[in-house]
């Protein structure tokens, strides 16, 4: 139980600064007594009774005595390390039992959220018209796969891909991971600006521009910084040098 | 205007389903936007063909107006029918026609909602900092006007907008090139005559101005084709040097929409090299996000505003209208960081913005956040449309709030779900009461009173 942790090491510092009995011990201790106060000791307990100890110790924390306040402190620590009563004992089992109950339920409608959005993978955007039919999962599951692009890129930018054999990003766009140029059903380029996006990724490969093998280093870096952290296998991960 | 007369045969193939559809316009243009995923069936933005639809009787028989009755099976079901005809024959001797009912009921949804359409205000271009500000409408007639002189059309550059040449700012560089190469290198003689006509006018305006400082007669025009070309020639090189003054001549040939020049930190140059680049202030709403693709309202909306006041009949006038229920058609991801989308009407619509439900992160409004298939029919909240505009591609931009706990309620009683200032219900007081023919007939001959007339009394019944 956190409380009590928090209250033996506390208890700790404070004997530790009575014996030593050092004036330097009184800035601990100011920290000591305003976190006591800021922090709620027992959150079941209503503010409003002021018969407590620790309510006690605030109000002498609070005139200035600071020495004073932690005499209290410890000694309504070293009175609360003892065995915790009956009821309180329950109390805690039923918080954290709640909070358990609580996390678990939260886990598991993020899970169905999950797993019912894994069924609508349209990204709607503002302007969209929709029908009931386009909510079906049938014509969800069009916005699944991915198809070749309508347009051919090149055309729409403007550019010869055979000035651009040193941007490795671009050729790692019309590149497998293995290495391999993309056919055209799958870039979508017409015949004229594949063939030139070929010529370019020969040329890059052969220069030693790009790797022939997989992905160019920067874009792999490039893709490691957006990924999530822990989806990022380590190097030392015994899992990875099983293979 | 006399009308021309048309035989009674011609008037009737005029009128005809077969003469009178019109042709389908162009598909919403696809920005590329949603990357390569894509559903070629799905809901278009706006619709391109006309949706036509019949009378109950006619329909039962397959009547459509059109050349062949329409199979029973497939348009007697709905109870919306409504179609839109791909081709009224084809060599396979059929007509092509789907369900029209995605867009006609999209347009009857909108239409109750009961909003304007408006056009953008100038000069804000984040959505946040003009969250209540007032807007025009489209039909407003300093906006609103097509039947513009060809000489004047320099002059309304700020208010119009239809406008023949394109909008650079919307093209990519591909398409640029291609426009140049196309539709701008073979005007280079027009543009050449142009500017004589310019030269023309302005040594004219120069002399006319000299002769009336002297106290002379204003000196003749001069003819455009007496401009030599050294003149030319010198008139184009002052030209290269002022960025404004070029942009003018060319958008004035070409009638090119109206550009807002980017700002310094937009270019992201250093100031040195835009410092020499001198703009003048456009204030045409359209300047910033393009010219719109159809009339700005898109025919989807022929209000000019939203100032009037809904009067409901036992509480009285309403500080606000009545309030919509919108459905949360995509929840919020925040991993992903992907907004809560609505679905209002059949269009999808953002959560409202600012301090509201929809964009706090308490776990009393998770509504946002998760999907709970216990819930019937999807999760829907209440929200209140506040307008809408259409953009440059023709797509129906509609902005909610939230909708007051008020009117949320007073809605919710008129589709009978909630009761306010614990009245009871209208229907709960009627049955109460039992205010029947019969029951009334009883009273009346407990009364004692003279017999009501009845069909016996009619001779209708033995």
């Amino acid at each position: 139980m956190s409380c009590r942790q928090w209250l033996s090491s506390a208890l700790r510092q404070c004997q530790s600064g009575l014996a030593h009995q050092q004036p330097r011990t009184f800035s601990t201790s100011t920290a000591v007594a305003k976190e006591y106060r800021g922090r709620n000791i027992l959150p079941d307990r209503p503010p409003g009774s002021g018969s407590g100890p620790a309510s006690r110790a605030r109000s002498r924390a609070r005139s200035g005595n600071i020495n004073e306040a932690l005499q209290v402190m410890v000694a309504d620590g070293l009175e609360r390390g003892g065995q915790l009563s009956a009821e309180e004992e329950q109390q805690v089992m039923v918080d954290s039992q709640r909070g358990l109950g609580q996390h678990l339920k939260d886990l598991r409608n993020h899970a169905t959220t999950d797993n019912y959005l894994r069924q609508m993978p349209r990204r709607w955007r503002t302007g969209d018209v929709y029908a009931p039919r386009d909510l079906s999962p049938t014509e969800m599951s069009k916005w699944r796969q991915g198809r070749r692009p309508l347009k051919d890129v090149i055309d729409v930018f403007g550019f010869n891909p055979l000035d651009n054999y040193k941007n490795f990003s671009l050729i790692s766009e019309f590149m497998t991971p293995m290495g391999r140029i993309k056919h055209s059903a799958e870039t979508g380029l017409r015949p004229v600006n594949q063939r030139k996006m070929a010529k370019a990724i020969r040329r890059a490969i052969g220069m030693g521009l790009h790797p022939s093998v997989h992905r160019h280093p920067e874009v792999l870096r490039m893709a490691r910084h957006s990924m999530p952290v822990s989806s990022i296998p380590q190097s030392s991960d015994s899992s990875q040098s099983r293979l | 205007m006399a009308t021309r007369s048309v035989s009674p045969g011609g008037a009737l193939l005029r009128a005809s389903r077969m003469f009178s559809l019109p042709d389908p316009i162009p598909a919403p243009p696809d920005d590329g936007s949603a990357g390569n995923f894509f559903s070629n069936t799905a809901t278009l933005a706006f619709p391109t063909h006309q949706v036509i639809t019949t009378l109950t009787s006619a329909r039962k028989q397959g009547d459509w107006g059109l050349k062949r009755p329409l199979p029973l099976k497939s348009t007697t079901k709905s109870s919306n029918p409504m179609i839109r005809v791909k081709a009224i024959d084809t060599i396979e001797q059929v007509t092509d026609f789907t369900s029209a009912t995605d867009h006609g009921m999209t347009l009857r949804k909108f239409q109750e909602l009961g909003i304007p359409i408006t056009m953008r205000r100038q000069g804000t271009d984040s959505s946040t900092s003009s969250i209540g500000l007032p807007e025009k409408s489209v039909f407003e007639n300093e906006y609103d006007f097509t039947d513009i002189h060809p000489d004047k059309r320099a002059e309304a550059l700020d208010k119009r907008w239809k406008f023949t040449g394109p909008w650079l700012a919307g093209m990519s560089q591909g398409e640029f090139n291609e426009w140049l190469a196309r539709e701008v290198r073979p005007k280079r003689p027009q543009f050449r005559e142009f500017l004589k006509k310019k030269i023309a006018s302005e040594t004219h305006g120069t002399l006319a101005r000299a002769a009336l400082d002297k106290g002379e007669s204003a000196p003749p025009p001069i003819d455009p084709s007496s401009v030599t070309d050294d003149q030319l020639i010198d008139y184009v090189r002052k030209l290269r040097h002022n960025n404004q003054a070029l942009y003018d001549m060319v958008g004035q040939f070409l009638d090119l929409a109206p550009l807002k020049p980017p700002t310094t930190a937009q270019l992201g140059l250093p100031s040195q090299n835009t410092s020499n680049l001198e703009y003048r202030e456009v204030s045409n709403p359209y300047a910033e996000h393009g010219p719109p693709i159809t009339h700005p309202s898109a025919g989807i909306s022929y209000l000019r505003s939203s100032m009037y006041m809904e009067n409901h009949p036992i509480y009285g006038p309403q500080k606000q209208h009545s309030a919509v229920m919108a459905r949360i058609v995509r929840p919020r991801r925040q991993a992903q960081a992907l907004p809560a989308k609505l679905g209002l009407a059949g269009f999808i619509v953002d959560t409202p913005l600012g301090d509201t439900a929809a964009n706090s992160k308490s776990a009393a409004k998770d509504i946002y956040d998760k999907i709970d298939p216990t819930v019937v029919g999807g999760a829907k909240v209440w929200v209140q449309p506040q307008k809408a505009r259409v953009d440059s591609k023709g797509r129906v931009i509609l902005s909610v709030g939230e909708a007051s706990t008020e009117a949320a309620l007073v809605a919710q009683e008129l589709i009978g779900n909630a009761t306010c200032l614990g009245a009871p219900r209208g229907e709960n007081e009627l049955s109460r009461r039992g205010t029947t023919a019969g029951s009334l007939r009883a009273r009346y001959r407990a009364a004692g009173a003279p017999p009501m007339s009845s069909a016996q009394d009619y001779g209708l019944r033995p």
